[in-house]
């Protein structure tokens, strides 16, 4: 079973209430203070970090550079950043803006390869080079900030990302994805608030669960499990063999962190948990209560 | 009555956020078929051909005529409503139109687009997603139990950070019809929704870069039974990460504040009582973007078969554009 530290509070992302979200973005300014919560998580039991890649998020992946102490920090990372790129999208006037915004960073990040792949994706207008092109990029900007004190164990599409893969059937952008991150030594991953659909997906398109990670919310009260709290624990009872990380575990705040254990250590099939965690006491608390409660 | 349609052919006009949205809802939807998509950009139709597979693909609403759809989604920016939907109808591409908000660009077009919506005898939407909010549900259905007794005042807010910081600004606020179009306009409208007719008493618009973008609105209604409101909207709250609304309501019994994520209730001698999304039923059958986004096409698909009226429709959204007219009207950047 794995235990990992979440990103979100360290953006001001609540879903229970964005007054709160705001109220909390107002005194969380402070890389140092956010890699150190990082750092306090992993010295009470929290096995790595599951983020989304944005700048804040590799800044502070270079201040544990520096300050952690072991080697090979099991990172999950989720890509993209869909808050940074809608409000691109917002500020740019829409997609072609974004696009134009986004391939101006890869021109500018100096990588080669990414650069390569992507200008031949640009020529052809062909979606999987661009997708591996955006994917080579985002894997550079992870590893250049972590060096070696991280490992990076998943790369997850960001829920956006997964939700238009199964709406439209993207059933050759989906094993594109999944051939690419396993040449690379990296396990594809899977961010969904729609996960019974997606494991139906996989399964028809016959992709091994066994091979890829899925993060998924999972809590007591069934927020922001679709199609339903049911759905998605008897899809989870089915399939022992896959990697299912429950996220949103506290529903967003609204549940404490006795009662969301309770839930999630009494579910099968799941190898992971993410909590975030906004103070040093939650650090402390949540993971040494999550070992606890695991026998670990 | 459910008429003989098994599935309602479909076509998106214009590819941007909103429109790939409802574009890949609408392909979950049991009942529904995209056969094709709309946009001017030469671009974005040729990666998006990569995309949507079995779709066909046009530049010109003329295009999708004798398509035999039954049902089209006008997703482009809010200047272009009126004339995308005045070809849509006079090219008889199909009878029953959703249009993203706002309606129009001003009250004139939006009354042309009701003779026309009216002519072609179809049902006709507006996105006004956040009714399908289960919070805004549950505080329309708090005020129409009379539970804060008679309705005295409301204050409602929309506010974002979309252009806190934007050296592009007033190109972009223009685009997208102004700060009361893109945000206020889902607050105005829920405010028709909670408390029927409003006249517009003052207020003010400002232009924060100095040049004609419409970036702060603030003004004052009054409504049925003398109830006074206040709207204060803005797109440059660099402290809103994500944007909000809201509305606080007093009554004569009570006070009611709610915004997409909880309502809370004080009301007599009882405890104040909130409630969040978690206790209010939020799951849909496919969640992309918010859950309103899915339950709203489910509601538009639906009333189709069945032949019946949706709200909101041209004409309810159509008062949406009037108050913001006047507001532009009679208040000077």
């Amino acid at each position: 079973m794995k235990f990992l530290v979440g990103d979100n509070p360290f953006h001001g992302i609540s879903h229970l209430s964005q007054e709160r979200s705001r109220a909390r973005g107002d005194t969380i300014k402070s890389i140092d203070h956010d890699a150190q919560l990082v750092l306090t998580s992993l010295a009470n039991g929290a096995d790595g970090f599951m983020f989304s890649v944005s700048e804040t998020t590799l800044s502070i992946l270079e201040v544990l550079r520096k300050d952690y102490k072991a080697k090979d920090l099991p990172l999950y990372a989720i890509v993209p950043y869909a808050y940074e790129y809608v409000r691109l999208a917002t500020q740019s006037g829409g997609i072609l803006g974004l696009a134009t915004h986004v391939a101006r960073n890869i021109a500018f990040s100096g990588n080669i390869e990414a650069m390569a792949t992507g200008a031949k994706g640009l020529i052809r207008m062909d979606v999987q080079s661009l997708l591996k092109t955006y994917l080579i990029y985002e894997i550079s900007r992870i590893r250049s900030s972590i060096g070696k004190q991280g490992s990076l164990c998943s790369l997850m599409l960001h829920e956006l990302i997964t939700e238009i893969t199964l709406s439209l059937d993207l059933d050759w952008l989906v094993r594109s994805f999944v051939d690419f991150m396993l040449k690379r030594g990296i396990s594809p991953g899977f961010e969904t608030r729609n996960f019974p659909l997606l494991v139906s997906k996989l399964r028809k398109w016959k992709i091994d669960l066994k091979q890829i990670t899925i993060a998924t919310p999972f809590n007591r009260v069934g927020f922001q499990m679709n199609p339903s709290k049911i759905d998605c624990e008897k899809t989870l009872a089915e399939i022992p063999e896959s990697n299912v990380i429950a996220m949103s575990i506290l529903a967003a705040g609204y549940l404490r962190i006795p009662e969301a254990v309770e839930y999630v250590r009494a579910l099968p099939n799941l190898k992971g948990v993410v909590v975030g965690v906004s103070k040093e006491s939650h650090a402390h608390e949540t993971f040494r209560l999550l070992r606890e409660k695991y026998g670990e | 009555m459910v008429e003989n349609i098994k599935k309602v052919r479909t076509a998106v006009i214009g590819l941007g956020k909103m429109g790939l949205l409802h574009a890949c809802i609408l392909n979950v939807l049991p009942n529904v078929e995209v056969v094709a998509i709309c946009d001017k950009s030469f671009m974005l139709r040729k990666f998006f051909q990569r995309v949507f597979r079995r779709v066909q693909f046009a530049d010109d609403v003329a295009d999708l005529a004798g398509l035999d759809l039954d049902a089209v989604y006008i997703t482009t920016p809010i200047p272009s409503h009126f004339a995308v939907a005045r070809s849509v109808f006079a090219n008889g591409v199909a009878g029953n139109v959703f249009v993203e908000k706002t309606l129009a660009s001003s009250y004139d077009e939006a009354t042309k687009m009701i003779g026309l919506a009216r002519h072609s005898k179809g049902t006709n939407m507006v996105g006004y997603m956040k009714r399908f909010g289960v919070t805004f549900a549950k505080a329309k259905e708090i005020l129409s139990q009379e539970m804060l007794g008679e309705l005295r005042s409301f204050d409602a807010y929309a506010y974002s950070s979309d252009f806190a910081v934007s050296d592009r600004r007033s190109k972009i606020s223009g685009s997208r019809g102004g700060v009361l179009g893109d945000l206020g306009s889902h607050v105005i409208d829920l405010a028709f929704w909670f408390f029927g007719d409003l006249e517009l008493t003052g207020g003010t618009l400002s232009s924060l870069t100095g040049s004609a973008s419409e970036d702060e609105a603030s003004f004052t209604v009054r409504g049925l039974n003398d109830i006074e409101g206040r709207f204060n909207i803005s797109w440059c709250k660099a402290e809103y990460r994500m944007p909000e609304f809201g509305l606080i309501v007093q009554g004569t019994k009570g006070v009611l504040k709610v915004n997409d994520d909880e309502v809370h209730l004080e009301s007599g001698q009882e405890k104040s009582k909130v409630l969040f999304r978690h206790d209010l039923g939020d799951n849909v059958d496919f969640l992309l973007g918010d859950p309103e986004y899915c339950r709203e096409d489910e509601c538009f698909v639906k009333s189709i078969l069945r032949g019946e009226r949706i709200e909101p429709d041209f004409l309810t959204a159509s008062k949406v554009d009037y108050l913001i007219d006047e507001v532009k009207k009679k208040t000077a950047i």
